[in-house]
């Protein structure tokens, strides 16, 4: 029996008791011990297989294509990095890049309000019909990106619009053009991107609130604390690591926001004011047959990536530092 | 009660058995079973002739896949590098520049060298014949636009997009202006004058209907389009090579086209409702527009929007006259499996009598120029348009038009022009701003 000893001496109870003994008789089950071998490459193999063909091939003929100038049906031919500075000279990689980070930001931070308010209704213990309520949150998640960029689009016609419709109600407010319109356009597509997103990511926050103790909240209430109170003492700061969490899965979704902008305008808008970056790199490809700068944008998405992914790692260790302080 | 319900469920489901089996056990009777894989768009394959050439041909099964213009076009770029399963492909005219240059007309059946079997003798298609052998039929210059650099004939054409103006009869009532077909087409000799007809009916609007958008076009962006048809050259001149030269800089027939609907936009007279956006859907209904430049095919489409409008519509002539907007080619790709059940199908369906169908029944106007003195075809009248004889006037339209040099990116350039005047019309840019831009824009696709 190994005894646990923390840092000043005291001995505590061992962690997993149940596991001390198996220890021990630790016996490999007859041949369950030969797949530890060669068999448990085989079984694991077409996972790998299928990611070698359809992972990883395809990401190294991109990285070779994209010092050609390749034409799909004509002849291609070596470009050096020419790809690459025409991108960083291209001022529509740098529309793109704004357009991107300005959607991002008008979906994650309000859908992120939004579904901690939902969840923190949902946590309610004398709702009824929970698992009603939380089915039903999940139905837009399901729902298919044209279906609702079709709907949504009659929601924010110029003319008649409901979201106009209504606004017009109001004296000396002008109709919005949600699609010629910088920021209006991306609100518009924001909207959508929320409504798909939040019931998701209410389930999440939900999941994590559930997990808080209750012990918390009544000694919180025994301290006199509000309801209001109690969500931001209590509630809020054990969400921290589940906002990261859902920030960061967030951030990579942003980064491919496609469907939505492509359905209202295949090129992104007259002033290419809803061009995102991977319909940037779509309509390169796929409209102007420039596979090799295709190729370039995406490396350089994928290093946009990268770094974003650095800054939320340094900020995810500081968080989870101040959370055992 | 309940129970004979039940009953007669079971009843149904036992007959519905019994009737798909019989489908499926069918073809066991015919020789052999021919599925024709069709990637096509919009209307060019009509369900009603579709399911007319099966009845003939119960063997064939017909399965057409629906597509937007542009994401059909990249599916037959890619299906041309790997193989696919589409047996024939619509590709629009504005494309047909990038497959018949260069390599790519060898993405398509060379159609000089197949041969019709005959299985559609009695229906008027005789046995033997090559498409150098039914190009007599058609329009000729729209026979070119399926003929490759390299002679090859990779696409047969469908319609032929003619241009005219579709006006509303009450409305213009409404604002003084004349409503009969030929008084109304006098109006507009040319296009300074169809905007100034625009503004006098502006400007009979009430306040409150100009603030709910009203306007005498629905899309004033569109005249740009009608006016750069109307001239022979676009941004690619023919100097003898496939390609063409390059003249989207200096064709004086551009900035021409991009000034008139400039004009057009600042003179205020568009209602500016995209084109097939669900705001001009509305609109169309709630006659928010008194003109659209409608190219024969979209008659259908305003039938099937606007049906309460029934009645009200007429078709004048377009300004200055001969417009040209659309029309498709069919071809066969050349990784097809069932190249001569294709070919059969192709010639039955683009043949003239059944054109003349289509357009009787969906308005796609037929480029078969053997029915431009049809009476069938040109005494053609349409209850919705207040009975124009449709078939007459846009066959005068058709006949005027001149044959456009169609080059490889010749699709995007318009869309890029398309943009540049959209950012004129939401008043995002100056109309010199934004002209520089495109041309940049344009010069970008050109680099790299």
């Amino acid at each position: 029996m190994t005894t646990i000893k923390d840092s000043k001496g005291r001995q505590t109870a061992p962690l997993t008791p149940w596991k001390q003994k198996s220890r021990k008789e630790k016996k490999p089950l007859p041949g369950v011990g030969s797949m530890d071998g060669r068999w448990g490459y085989a079984a694991i193999a077409p996972f790998f297989i299928i990611f070698l063909i359809f992972g990883v091939a395809p990401v190294v003929y991109s990285i070779y294509i994209a010092f050609f100038k390749w034409d799909p049906l004509g002849e291609s031919e070596f470009n050096g990095i020419n790809n690459f500075i025409f991108l960083v000279q291209d001022s529509d990689f740098w529309l793109a890049l704004r357009n991107t980070f300005s959607i991002w930001a008008l979906s994650t931070f309000p859908q992120m309000v939004i579904a901690i308010s939902l969840a923190a209704i949902l946590r309610n213990k004398r709702l009824k019909g929970k698992s009603f309520w939380r089915t039903i949150l999940l139905v837009p998640n399901i729902t298919s990106v044209i279906a609702i960029t079709i709907v949504f689009q009659q929601l924010f016609g110029r003319e008649y619009g409901l979201i106009n419709s209504v606004l017009g109600l109001i004296p000396g407010v002008e109709n919005i053009d949600f699609i010629e319109g910088v920021i209006p356009s991306h609100i518009q597509i924001a909207t959508m991107i929320t409504w798909r997103w939040v019931g998701y990511n209410t389930l999440i926050f939900l999941a994590s609130m559930l997990a808080i103790p209750d012990e918390l909240y009544e000694s919180a209430s025994v301290d006199g604390a509000t309801k209001w109170q109690q969500f931001k003492y209590v509630t809020l700061p054990s969400l921290k690591n589940t906002i990261t969490f859902v920030l960061i899965v967030g951030t990579i979704g942003g980064l491919q926001v496609f469907a939505e902008p492509q359905q209202l305008a295949a090129d992104g808008g007259s002033t290419k004011q809803f061009l995102t970056l991977t319909l940037f790199l779509y309509n390169q490809a796929f409209l102007n047959n420039k596979y090799g700068y295709a190729a370039a944008i995406g490396i350089a998405i994928t290093f946009i990536v990268l770094i974003i992914s650095a800054i939320n790692f340094v900020i995810t260790r500081k968080i989870s530092g101040e959370g055992s302080r | 009660m309940k129970k004979s319900t039940t009953r007669n469920a079971f009843l149904g489901a036992f007959v519905a058995m019994a009737v798909s089996l019989g489908v499926l056990s069918a073809p066991a009777k015919a020789a052999e079973q021919i599925t024709l894989t069709i990637w096509t768009f919009g209307e060019v394959i009509q369900p009603g002739l579709q399911r007319e050439y099966q009845k003939l041909h119960p063997e064939i099964k017909i399965i057409p896949i629906k597509n937007d213009v542009d994401p059909l076009h990249q599916k037959t770029i890619l299906s041309c590098q790997t193989g696919g399963p589409a047996d024939i492909i619509a590709f629009e005219v504005p494309y047909s520049g990038y497959w018949r240059t260069g390599n790519r007309p060898s993405c398509f059946q060379d159609l000089r060298q197949m041969k019709t079997s005959g299985t559609n003798a009695e229906a008027g298609v005789a046995a033997g014949l090559s498409a150098n052998d039914i190009k007599k039929n058609y329009l000729p210059w729209r026979w070119e636009q399926g003929v490759a650099f390299n002679d090859a004939v990779i696409g047969i054409p469908t319609d032929v997009g003619g241009l005219q103006v579709a006006y509303r009869t009450d409305l213009f009532k409404k604002a003084g202006l004349p409503t009969d077909r030929a008084a109304v087409s006098k109006l507009w000799p040319t296009w300074d004058a169809f905007i100034a007809t625009g503004k006098k009916y502006v400007s009979k609007l009430t306040p409150a209907e100009k603030k709910a958008g009203k306007g005498f076009i629905d899309d004033a962006g569109s005249i740009y389009a009608a006016v750069m048809n109307q001239g022979t050259v676009k941004y690619y001149q023919p100097d003898g090579t496939d390609a063409g030269k390059l003249v989207y800089k200096t064709n004086p027939q551009i900035k021409k086209a991009w000034d008139t609907t400039v004009k057009a936009l600042d003179a205020g007279i568009g209602a500016r409702l995209g084109q097939f956006t669900s705001d001009w859907n509305i609109g169309m209904n709630k006659g928010a527009m008194a003109t659209i430049l409608a190219p024969a095919w979209m008659l259908d489409y305003i039938k099937k929007q606007a049906p309460d409008t029934k009645g009200k519509w007429d078709i004048a002539d377009l300004p200055v006259g001969g417009g040209n907007q659309g029309g498709t080619e069919l071809g066969i790709p050349s990784y097809s499996k069932n190249k001569q059940a294709a070919y059969d199908f192709l010639t039955w369906y683009l043949a003239p009598e059944q054109q003349l169908k289509v357009f009787k029944t969906y308005g796609l106007f037929p480029s078969t120029s053997v029915l431009y003195d049809d009476a069938a075809l040109l005494d053609y009248k349409d209850e919705f348009f207040s009975n124009a004889p449709i078939g007459a006037i846009y066959t005068k339209g058709v006949l005027k038009l001149k044959p456009i040099f169609e080059g490889e990116l010749q699709r995007k350039i318009d869309a890029t022009f398309g943009a540049g005047l959209g950012r004129v019309a939401s008043k995002k840019m100056t109309s010199a701003k934004s002209y520089a831009l495109v041309i940049s824009d344009i010069d970008k696709l050109f680099k790299n």
